[in-house]
């Protein structure tokens, strides 16, 4: 740690591991409640468990942003945070109106919580990952802007990287398009044409300048590479993404009401959304085999290089498997498109908030890596979560196919609750992959706690 | 690095230009490749269709900015010839007329447009007219993007920014005009005459 | 050779480039929104199908179902439900969750009153009608 107020980013840290764990939780009761249907019936019903699954994955990761930027933006403008007081307190306010939401969900009906939050006046809840209340959406904003004040004056002040700027653009998208969250019109095709425009464009567009920036700096610290080398890359990757992915929105208007012509562009440019994916893998591994230094915190490297593979598997492949409108038009809205969304949301989000957290979090407690001992642990920890999400993948691949054979080809097709029954078989290996998923959650947290000799930080 | 210590193997080995616009000029050819499959897909799909709504394109427009686009690329070779002899005034007027080139380009396309739109006709007419609005605007605004790289290079040009040493933009802005006017050259024969 | 591939190079190709592809989306946007009215029946938007997509929000159906292939896959697809089922199926089987039958996945009850009943039947009827190309595959959703 080379400035005092990069700390702020520790509490961050901590909250994104704290909530990743009630977020396992929760999807380890859906999952559940997928094979015993009436599990936890009435007192938490599956829609509840679900809302609280994504949105816990929402803020942690928004937890996880922020405390890489303010880890990150100080080293990088080599100057001191803006206000690190100012960071604290949208750090509790963040906190409290995301356990305020949770409580919300859990204890009254979702119709009192949206009636009692103002939903009448402005109705823009029960929408996927967007049915936060309107206080909640509206503290999400005014964090935002603080923080995005806060590091944006830093830069500001400081040197301007590439990898900052890249950060700072990406961090403000998500803020743009999240104002699209406020706008729900009574025509559902409308609604669900700008509902993209905050969901794709964050996850296939502006979230992926902020994973890249993450990774470009953990690949600066712990290979040596020079800058020049990176920065470059960095901006031929994400300039990748932008050009297939804006359009790639197209994928999601094939079956909504929207013309057909996006049947093409979709299929056309999301085809080639795997392209920067698979740089970002190759760019990994190739700054880590040009290193110029051995960094001492191997689980760190392993995180990088584990993010790159991941994301080019689950969001690169997974994603191109059922992006092609024929191939869509049976698999829309399917348990392939759960496999899809876990391998993609864990490989590239998860794990790259776990890079920077491997990296950092030593460093925030006065050390250069955890010790060796730790890291054995932190490793087995990776493996076990990678391995697990990689079978849940398979598991709900396999479900989705089997779903769409009963249901939705051949000339007697099923119910969906008939087909359904008919796929038992792999929502429980499903569960049982989950629960090893948590184990290796359980072995992460462990591995901060882990003592033994350790090298303090330069 | 000078021309003269340019050995043939370099020559080859290496594309001129920046070699960061030819992952962008890779990204695009693959785009516009796809997007050509795509079409021969959807008309061996359709072929009467197709067969019928291509007979109302008019191919003489076409034609003639197929020979415009052509010899804006030629300028744009002048151009670089011309700053690889230090003569930065000439390049830029080579450039100049490139541009102006590509302003008719898309001056006579616009005709083209007005008049199929005040005919009705949209994206979601036919496929046919998918793809040839979809393929046609699609590269119209490329042109565009095109002409604003080049009249930076121009402009730079201009003032001097440029020596027989030291030009790698004005061959970058070149290899970009001459993806437009190849995507056109693929393009026109396609979507335009082939039957 | 390393100035020819020039950070500032790919830094302007990124900008430049998503500027474009960002223009591209906003025209095609613009035609969509233009043609839409052809495709999602705007006319039949009621003011019982308004009030029926707030209680189909308020309620959180979204949270199990899908509608027009979007949402959870916990329970079936209602975009084509009224064509699937029909209006007075649709309001009975509301009224009678949960079912209770032990294992088996439970809907709430949300005690509607006949004219939310109503309502939501309107909106899953519009909602039916929307060109969806011709999704779901078939009629089971």
């Amino acid at each position: 740690m080379q400035f005092k107020s990069q700390a702020v980013a520790k509490p961050y840290f901590i909250a994104a591991i704290a909530l990743f764990v009630g977020q396992i939780l929760f999807g380890l009761i859906m999952g559940f409640q997928y094979v015993v249907g009436d599990f936890l019936f009435p007192e938490i019903p599956f829609n509840v468990a679900r809302m609280v699954h994504t949105n816990l994955l929402i803020v942690w990761l928004l937890f996880g942003f922020m405390g890489a930027a303010y880890y990150l933006i100080p080293e990088e403008a080599e100057t001191e945070l803006f206000s690190p007081r100012l960071a604290l307190i949208t750090f509790w306010v963040f906190l409290a109106a995301g356990a305020l939401t949770v409580v919300g969900y859990l204890a009254v009906p979702y119709a009192t919580l949206a009636e009692a939050t103002g939903n009448n006046m402005l109705a823009t809840m029960g929408r996927e990952f967007l049915e936060q209340p309107l206080p909640t959406k509206i503290g999400i904003v005014v964090v935002a802007l603080v923080f995005l004040f806060n590091i944006s004056m830093t830069v500001l002040k400081g040197r301007k990287t590439s990898i900052s700027l890249v950060l700072l653009l990406g961090l403000w998208g998500l803020a743009v398009f999240f104002l699209f969250s406020f706008y729900n019109p009574s025509n559902l095709v409308l609604d669900k044409y700008f509902w993209w425009w905050t969901v794709h464009l964050w996850v296939e567009g502006v979230w992926e300048l902020i994973l890249g920036a993450m990774l470009a700096f953990v690949l600066i610290k712990i290979t040596g590479v020079d800058r020049e080398v990176i920065e470059k890359w960095l901006y031929v990757i994400i300039a990748m993404t932008l050009i297939t992915g804006i359009i790639g929105t197209g994928h999601h208007y094939f079956w909504i009401g929207t013309p057909e012509y996006w049947q093409w562009f979709g299929s056309v440019f999301s085809a080639l959304e795997p392209i920067p994916f698979f740089m970002m893998t190759v760019f990994a591994f190739n700054m880590v085999n040009r290193r110029r230094r051995e960094h001492p915190n191997k689980a760190a490297t392993l995180w990088a290089l584990g993010t790159g593979v991941m994301a080019f598997l689950g969001a690169g492949v997974w994603g191109f498997l059922h992006t092609l409108a024929p191939v869509n038009f049976y698999t829309h809205g399917s348990q392939i498109t759960a496999a899809h969304g876990h391998m993609a949301f864990y490989g590239a989000y998860v794990m790259v908030n776990l890079t920077m957290i491997s990296y950092a979090m030593p460093m925030l407690r006065g050390r250069s890596a955890n010790s060796p001992s730790a890291q054995v642990l932190e490793m087995w920890s990776f493996w076990l979560m990678t391995v697990s999400i990689v079978f849940i993948t398979l598991f709900l691949t396999a479900a989705g196919i089997l779903q769409i054979w009963l249901q939705r080809m051949g000339e007697t097709p099923m119910s969906f609750m008939a087909a359904q029954d008919q796929i038992m078989l792999f929502y429980w290996l499903r569960e049982a992959a989950g629960f090893v998923f948590l184990l290796g959650l359980v072995l992460y947290i462990w591995s901060f706690f882990k003592k033994g000799e350790v090298q303090t930080a330069a | 690095m000078t021309i003269d210590t340019i050995t043939p193997d370099e020559i080859l080995a290496t594309p001129p230009g920046d070699l960061a616009i030819w992952f962008f000029i890779f990204a695009e050819l693959l785009a516009f490749g796809v997007f050509f499959v795509a079409y021969a897909f959807a008309r061996a799909h359709n072929v009467e269709l197709f067969d019928e709504s291509q007979r109302q394109l008019d191919i003489s427009s076409g034609a003639i900015n197929t020979l415009v686009l052509i010899t804006s690329s030629y300028f744009m070779v002048r151009a670089v010839a011309a700053i690889k002899q230090g003569l930065s005034r000439v390049c830029a007027r080579w450039i100049a007329a490139a541009i102006a080139l590509g302003g008719i380009f898309l001056a006579i396309k616009l005709v083209e447009f007005h008049d199929k739109f005040s005919a009705g006709i949209s994206l979601s007419t036919n496929t046919f007219y998918m793809f040839y609005l979809s393929l046609t605007i699609f590269h119209f605004m490329h042109v565009i993007l095109g002409m604003v790289i080049l009249a930076a290079v121009m402009l730079k040009a201009r003032r001097g920014g440029y020596s027989a040493q030291n030009h790698t933009d004005v061959e970058t802005g070149a290899s970009y005009w001459h993806m437009v006017d190849l995507l056109w050259i693929i393009l026109f024969p396609l979507v335009y005459v082939i039957h | 050779m390393s100035e020819t591939f020039t950070k500032a190079m790919a830094r302007n190709i990124f900008y430049g480039g998503a500027v474009f592809f960002f223009l591209l989306f906003l025209a095609l946007t613009f035609d969509t929104v233009r043609g839409l009215p052809k495709r999602d029946h705007r006319e039949n938007i009621t003011d019982s199908v308004v009030r029926g997509k707030h209680i189909w929000e308020t309620r959180n159906c979204i949270g199990c179902h899908t509608i027009l292939g979007e949402g959870a896959y916990f329970a079936p697809e209602l975009g084509n439900v009224y064509k699937r089922r029909g209006g007075e199926f649709i309001k009975a089987w509301i009224k009678s969750q949960p079912t209770g039958a032990p294992g088996r996945r439970q809907m709430p009850q949300f005690n509607l009153t006949d004219q939310e009943l109503d309502d939501i039947v309107e909106f899953l009827k519009w909602t039916s009608e929307i060109d969806t190309n011709k999704w779901p595959p078939n009629i089971e959703g």
